[in-house]
């Protein structure tokens, strides 16, 4: 509790830290600012081609069934791999300066929150161009589901970006985890493409209700299923304190190893 | 812990692992688990001390010793091995100057982001922005991009925001090589008025004088212990005393490495040398030369102990000589009760060559027309090495004392005039007694 009250006595330390990174990404770069979208964008073509045109589609409106899950993948991912690295590189700072050292894995996942619902302008640009249409009732679920992923994000980040100080290895070593979650994520197929029996242990994945939570309400313009929400919800608050409890042990160490 | 208190440390011990062959890859904690040998280094052993609110106190000791550890943990960067350390109010340090400043960002978002990394709210930045901006001279360049700024001018910055923070506590390292010889001044004068608004200061730093001018208390630490805390002037000879037996021990030793060579059996050192008046410590030196006698003389040249203020003084003092010594200086101090130093200074200080001392003799000084005011005053006397190292450094050899008709307080007499324009009243018939004492709406006094 105290740990919270500190975080939110250090909020300035947060806004300010969060404004210097998306401030200072782009500058010196001739497009600046319009990366953000153009990233997301760029990411969809090469999707949408290799898996829509090249290996057939399986969805309707394969561009927005995948659009609409990588989305958030590429901020859940983000976030893991940036973060793991994200206070070895403040090195200096955390060795000398006191302050909450949560708030650097916080600042960290708090900007790729920013970039995803910045990505979102873009994916409703599509969903308007393409009159896909929305359904209003179910796009109130849509802040939820963003709330969860971002507990699932910051609580992998938190356990991450500590173990990194320790192990250097997670760093590279997560490379290669998270490409691999991916595919085993529903981010380019369904879970309709999962054998009965095996749903059960895909749903184990926390990303994958979540993922799906985002499909059914942007894609099939439907009020998520309840359990897939409860699921992601508990899933959510058990990582996030999982990371906090973890991140606490570990923070008292870190100048010693850094 | 009592309400005056401002930092408390009790008991605390701290260890780190020093590894020979350190390795954090995965590869090596697993493959070369044996070879990352490494050892468990006592830093502190068993540290206790408090400090008052409103106090500063200096930490000293040689490298290693384990002083900026005690700042690390002050800070709350590392914690104890064992102990308590319980600090309260914001603790700002300035360990660190400029975190988390960005190159691309102006000056003024940089100071907004370091102010920040304190802990301070954005309304409490709002408020100290014009005092930031104002005491790093930068006003010009505030809104240029900090990479644009020469390395002087980001320290100043920075130096800035972290005095400004305003903390109950100030934890310094090693600070003051900030900016040119002017800013370092400021900086100084801004330490002290921080002090003399009631915040905690602690420094960690190697220049003894700095710590005389702000501390009240030094804090020798050695080898992870307390080995002495006092009042600076009592500490620092003693510490500097340290360091140059420690010194010439080195000497000694390589001296005896290079006699072995010849094979000739080293002459042992008198032992009355190193002889100190211990019990009351207030002489330390080597004693290689001691100053035996000591007088203050009147204008017409007749030992007295008491003097009217403003009149010349002559101080003399005879020395004996044991043991030739080279680039000796030697000092005077004057001290009002409860320790305060009203003024001191040595030969080095005035520019004269530093003298080989090698037979008995005497040196003088005259004092000219010495602005003491009225009390009770003690002189130090000193010889000293070039670098500090105390030959004998006698505190409180004598007592002096002055009388005056100026009522005024304080320590020393200010010449001043004062002068009232015709809207105070009571100026008219001032000037009219001015002018039975032949005056002209002015005092003067010298």
């Amino acid at each position: 509790m105290t740990m919270l009250r500190e975080i939110y006595q250090y909020r300035e330390m947060v806004f300010s830290l969060i404004k210097r990174d998306l401030r200072g990404r782009y500058k010196g770069s001739a497009l600046g600012f319009l990366w953000t979208f153009l990233n997301p964008l760029f990411q969809l073509l090469v999707y949408s081609f290799v898996f829509g045109t090249v290996m057939g589609a399986a969805y309707p409106k394969y561009y927005l069934y995948l659009f609409v899950a990588l989305i958030p993948w590429l901020f859940f991912s983000t976030s893991l791999v940036g973060g793991a690295g994200c206070i070895y590189a403040q090195k200096d700072m955390v060795n000398k300066i006191y302050f909450p050292r949560e708030v650097l894995p916080l600042v960290h996942v708090t900007c790729q929150l920013i970039n995803m619902l910045l990505s979102f302008v873009v994916l409703f640009a599509v969903i308007v161009v393409t009159r896909h249409g929305v359904n209003f009732l179910a796009l109130c679920y849509l802040p939820i589901i963003m709330l969860v992923e971002y507990m699932l994000a910051l609580g992998f980040t938190l356990i991450v970006s500590a173990v990194t100080v320790f192990l250097r290895d997670v760093q590279y070593v997560l490379n290669i985890v998270v490409m691999a979650w991916q595919f085993l994520s529903p981010v380019m197929y369904g879970l309709d493409r999962i054998p009965q029996r095996l749903q059960g242990i895909f749903l184990w994945n926390p990303m994958a209700p979540v993922l799906l939570a985002y499909r059914d309400i942007l894609y099939e313009k439907k009020i998520p299923d309840l359990s897939t929400l409860t699921m992601a919800c508990v899933m959510g608050i058990v990582l996030l304190a999982v990371g906090l409890v973890v991140f606490e042990k570990l923070k008292k160490h870190f100048s010693e190893e850094l | 812990m009592r309400d005056d208190v401002s930092i408390e440390v009790k008991n605390v011990s701290k260890s780190f692992r020093v590894f020979v062959d350190r390795g954090n890859t995965l590869k090596e904690r697993v493959l070369f688990s044996k070879r990352r040998k490494y050892e468990h280094r006592q830093v502190l052993k068993d540290i206790s001390f408090t400090v008052r609110r409103g106090e500063a106190i200096g930490l000293i000791g040689h490298n290693g010793c384990g002083k900026s550890t005690t700042l690390k943990l002050l800070t709350k960067i590392i914690y104890p091995d064992s102990g308590s350390i319980q600090i309260k109010g914001r603790v700002s340090s300035l360990i660190e100057l400029g975190a988390g400043f960005h190159p691309d960002m102006s000056g003024r978002e940089n100071i907004y982001i370091n102010a920040a990394i304190f802990g301070l709210t954005r309304k409490e930045i709002d408020e100290r922005l014009e005092d930031i901006i104002a005491f790093s001279e930068l006003e010009d360049f505030i809104d240029n991009p900090v990479r644009t700024y020469s390395s002087g001018m980001y320290m100043r910055l920075a130096f800035s925001v972290a005095i400004n923070v305003d903390a109950e506590v100030l934890l310094i390292d090693e600070i003051l090589a900030v900016g040119d010889a002017n800013f370092q001044i400021k900086c100084f004068n801004k330490l002290k008025e921080i002090k003399a608004s009631g915040t905690t200061i602690v420094i960690v730093s190697h220049s003894l004088a700095q710590i005389e001018q702000i501390c009240e208390r030094s804090i020798w630490i050695h080898e992870g212990l307390v080995r002495m805390e006092g009042k600076p002037w009592e500490v620092h000879p003693a510490y500097l005393d340290y360091m140059g037996k420690k010194r010439q021990a080195i000497a000694e030793k390589d001296a005896m490495r290079a006699a072995a060579g010849r094979d000739k059996p080293r002459q042992k050192g008198d032992p009355s040398l190193q002889q100190v008046d211990e019990e009351n410590l207030k002489r330390w030196g080597n004693g290689k030369a001691r100053i035996v006698d000591a007088w203050l003389l009147n204008e017409e040249g007749k030992p007295q102990k008491l003097f009217e203020t403003g009149k010349d003084i002559l101080l003399r003092m005879k020395y004996q000589v044991k043991e030739p010594v080279e680039d000796a200086v030697f000092g005077i101090g004057f001290f009002q009760e409860h320790g305060v130093r009203c003024y001191g200074t040595n030969t080095r200080l005035d520019g004269l060559a530093d003298f080989t001392l090698t037979k008995d003799g005497a040196v003088e000084v005259l004092l000219k027309e010495v602005p003491l005011l009225p009390g009770l005053y003690t002189v130090d006397l000193t010889i000293e090495l070039a670098d500090g190292i105390p030959v004998d450094y006698y505190r409180e050899v004598m007592k002096i004392e002055f009388f005056s008709q100026d009522r005024a307080i304080g320590i020393a007499q200010i010449k001043h005039k004062w002068r009232l324009d015709e809207n105070v009243e009571g100026y008219e018939a001032r000037k009219g007694e001015d002018a039975a004492s032949g005056k002209d709406g002015q005092d003067e006094r010298v």
